[in-house]
């Protein structure tokens, strides 16, 4: 294992909020991760953690089986040898480009060389006399990435990448920043709030809610069994099926379990397992959707709906495959 | 328990590191005098005190009290009208005024002083000038304890003018506009929204305004009116007590934290404000002609209260006595002068740096909040200060004294008290937060990703701050030390204690020609730290222009 994190805590305020609680996880060299939270959930504690630029109050965290954080022992940030790449870049505005990526290579020799190897990686080639403020937000970006990469660190973590571009950018630079970490094979680790991020990039997400891990898996597990509601309605709008309502479907629980379908999952006017007569009640149209309140017996469910409905009733149905059982 | 407290144990063993340790090092030196003085509160004071609490302390407290409510409101009012007129509206002479504005800064208050007791002296400026219209006057008597509220408030007014207008050209013009749509004109507004929620900024600066006032020693001293800085020098020099001038700077000290802590309770109501961020520049407003001149006139009072009519006063005084100059002594003063300040400005600067760079890299919450204390110098009179380093020195003197004689048999003479390493170790305890604060304003620019970006990228304190920090912090480093230098120059009451027996600054020369009756002859040093202080004003002033 690249990374093994026991039973991680850190408390603020003398402990009156948990900022991480309890987590435990490890990391596979070469892989790619993501950790996904809302905010406050830790996920920037758990990467400042890693790097070393705070220390846990429990918990250990190894690298490469060596110790770096402990209760009692902690490993200074500038030995660990972790990449980070800031959420706002932190590039040193009074050094150009080859400056900024020399920043960090310690050997002497190569130094050129490791900065060309940088420059061609993150096609930026050229660009090595412009200062910070001369580049635009996805140049500084991938600055920031070719300069944490140079001193070929064990393991990278980037927080919260995307979140200065809009959104056309963000996804041509997600692409990219993808294949660049590819190539190099290196560890790394995204701390993203966007669920569809998360997804994209990564082999593995971490989610985390309040300080605790809620479920570590690959994107489609997370999809297709999470471990949690709350997992999965931050992936996808949730409709919650309550007894009364799988009834009026003609669905018959076998447990005392909770029940939720995904409004996409609803079909209209289509043969499906169950299904049940519902009154449309509102319509508002969403761009590649008509979001549609229907009402099935007294029950208000939100499904999509491909086109406007034209009449009062529809006949909605789903799948058995499509239940989330909780 | 225990096992919590071995925790709590481990954890600091875990992040003490050197920087922590510099930390607190730093921070004792600086602390010194302020608690060497807080616990001599409990050795008792002298033989006068008696004497001194039954007759002179209920003047002193009732005195003070007075000057400084008098140029609270005083302020306040000089202040905050020049600040809000400056920024909202478009005027006649609006561009040079809003620097002039600062300007009364330069002149350290006692000088201020002895300008005004010349103008209004029998015979003085406004007597010569009321005789060319043929109108007389007697004297108009300003050396008194209103007078001197007076005189200390346009000295002192920028500090409110200066705290107010940040504020009013970043977080009015939403309020402002905010109270238009609901049908409520310009003056409503400022006196319902704007007013009450700068409270703060206001605040900050009048408590400013109340520590110099409690620092003032010459300018209390000239007009006669007893002070608690005056009753330290007193006992001091007067009574030969040391201890009752230790037991009243005790008093003074436990005044002034009163007070710092209602300033921090009220910085802590700031966060209610709107961030600085998303508000937009103020907008300027055009009034009419008429209008417009009486603005410039609102604005113009306090410059030329606070700024022209002293320094007139000065140069005409420079003017008569320019045959009289002992150029020669002139000339070493000024050099001595200029010398002592550039030594305690560099000391200051770097001592700011130091704490600032182990404050970063301290990982211990407590180390940084107990560091905090190494800046409240500033909130210590000049006279407090002097007397807690000059106590403890004198027992190190002696102490040196005593072991030198018993190991080498010979005699040496005072090491730390009067010499230039008290004065100057005095001043960097006073004036560490002057260096400070530009410093960690501009640390702020520099922001904690970089150094942690410069840290995620192998490297360590000492390089960060080299190939960082430092190259970034230049401008802040430059004007950091151009504020120590500037009030170092001002020192009046520290100096007068500490200064070593041969060493001379212009604040001394002209204080003590003043004492002496020879005002005329106290013009030219006057002057002199006028222009030390006017000068560098002009630049930085520059220097944030181009930021």
């Amino acid at each position: 294992m690249l990374l093994t994190i026991n039973n991680l805590s850190k408390h603020y305020d003398r402990g009156k909020v948990k900022a991480l609680d309890d987590v435990s996880l490890q990391l596979e060299a070469g892989k790619a991760y993501s950790i996904l939270g809302e905010s406050g959930s830790g996920k920037t504690t758990l990467a400042r953690l890693i790097a070393g630029l705070e220390s846990p109050d429990r918990g250990k965290i190894y690298l490469n089986d060596d110790l770096i954080s402990s209760e009692s022992y902690h490993l200074p940030a500038e030995k660990r040898s972790i990449g980070f790449v800031f959420q706002h870049y932190a590039l040193f505005p009074h050094l150009n480009v080859t400056k900024n990526i020399e920043y960090g290579i310690s050997n002497l020799s190569n130094k050129t060389a490791v900065v060309n190897e940088m420059l061609h990686l993150v096609d930026l080639e050229g660009y090595g006399n412009r200062y910070p403020h001369e580049l635009s937000g996805g140049q500084q970006q991938r600055v920031a990435l070719a300069r944490a990469l140079a001193p070929k660190p064990r393991l990278i973590l980037l927080d919260e990448p995307f979140s200065n571009l809009d959104s056309s950018l963000r996804i041509d630079l997600r692409t990219e920043i993808f294949d660049i970490l590819q190539q190099t094979g290196v560890c790394s680790v995204f701390i993203t709030h966007n669920a569809e991020d998360a997804m994209a990039i990564a082999d593995e997400v971490i989610m985390l809610k309040d300080g605790r891990l809620l479920q570590q898996a690959s994107p489609e597990t997370l999809y297709q069994n999470p471990a949690t509601p709350y997992v999965a309605q931050l992936l996808d709008t949730l409709v919650e099926m309550p007894m009364a309502l799988l009834e009026q479907f003609g669905y018959a629980p076998t447990s005392t379990n909770h029940y939720f379908l995904r409004s996409h999952h609803f079909t209209y006017n289509q043969p499906s397992d169950y299904s049940a007569t519902a009154s449309v009640t509102n319509t508002t149209f969403m761009g590649q959707y008509y979001h549609t309140e229907v009402t099935v017996g007294d029950q208000v469910v939100s499904i999509h709906c491909s086109e406007k409905p034209t009449e009062n009733h529809l006949e909605v149905g789903w799948r058995e495959s499509d239940l989330l059982i909780f | 328990m225990q096992n919590r407290f071995r925790q709590y144990f481990q954890k600091n063993r875990r992040d003490f590191n050197r920087w922590s340790a510099s930390a607190l090092i730093i921070t004792l030196f600086i602390g010194t005098p302020p608690i060497f003085i807080f616990f001599k509160l409990f050795a008792g004071p002298g033989e006068s005190w008696g004497a001194i609490a039954q007759y002179l302390l209920p003047k002193y407290v009732q005195n003070s009290l007075y000057i400084a409510i008098a140029c609270s409101i005083l302020t306040i009012l000089f202040g905050v009208s020049s600040a809000w007129l400056s920024t909202r509206y478009e005027f006649p002479g609006r561009k040079p005024l809003e620097w002039l504005l600062i300007l009364p800064l330069a002149i350290p208050s006692y000088i201020t002083a002895y300008a005004y007791a010349g103008i209004f002296d029998y015979g003085g400026s406004l007597t010569l000038l009321l005789r060319w219209f043929s109108l007389s006057i007697d004297k108009i008597d300003v050396m008194n304890i209103h007078g001197l509220s007076l005189v200390l408030s346009v000295s002192l007014y920028p500090y409110v003018y200066v705290a107010c207008r940040a504020f009013f050209q970043h977080q009015s013009q939403n309020l402002i506009e905010a109270s238009q749509v609901l049908g409520k004109n310009e003056t409503y507004g400022f006196f319902k929204l704007i007013l009450p929620i700068a409270r703060p900024a206001i605040v900050g600066g009048v408590i400013l305004v109340i520590m110099e006032v409690l620092n003032d020693y010459g300018a209390a001293k000239y007009y006669g009116v007893n002070t608690f800085t005056t009753g330290i020098f007193k006992s001091w020099f007067g009574y030969k007590e040391p201890e009752t001038a230790v037991y009243l700077a005790a008093l003074l000290l436990i005044i002034i934290f009163s007070l710092i802590l209602i300033e921090q309770g009220q910085r802590r109501r700031k966060r209610f404000v709107v961030d600085s961020k998303s508000g937009r520049q103020l907008e300027r407003v055009r009034p009419s002609l008429g209008k417009r001149w009486l603005i410039f006139a609102g604005v113009a009072l306090p410059v030329a209260l606070g700024f022209l009519f002293p320094v007139a006063q000065l140069v005409y005084w420079a003017v008569l006595n320019y045959s009289g100059i002992d150029w020669v002594d002139l000339n070493r003063v000024v050099l001595q002068s200029l010398t002592i300040a550039a030594v305690a400005a560099g000391c200051g600067v770097l001592a700011a740096l130091a704490l600032l760079v182990a404050g970063h890299w301290n990982r211990l919450g407590w180390v940084g909040k107990v560091s905090k204390f190494g800046i409240l110098g500033y909130a210590i009179p000049g006279a407090v200060i002097a007397v807690g380093v000059y106590m403890p020195g004198l027992y190190i003197d002696k102490w040196l004294i005593d072991v030198n004689r018993q190991l080498f048999s010979t005699e040496i003479g005072l090491f730390l008290t009067g010499t230039a390493i008290a004065l100057i170790y005095a001043y960097v305890v006073r004036f560490l937060a002057v260096a400070y604060n530009p410093l960690s304003a501009g640390k702020q620019n520099v922001q904690q990703a970089l150094l942690e970006a410069s840290q995620s990228l192998g490297k360590g304190a000492l390089h960060t701050l080299w190939k960082i920090e430092l190259p970034l912090l230049r401008p802040a480093l430059l004007g950091a030390f151009i504020l120590v230098f500037i009030d170092v120059m001002k020192e009046l009451p520290l100096t007068l204690i500490l200064k070593p027996y041969d060493v001379q600054t212009l604040a001394i020369e002209a204080y003590q020609y003043a004492s002496d009756e020879r005002i005329i002859e106290a013009a030219w040093p006057s002057l002199m730290i006028v222009l030390t202080g006017v000068l560098p004003v002009i630049f930085l002033n520059r220097l944030i222009r181009r930021d």
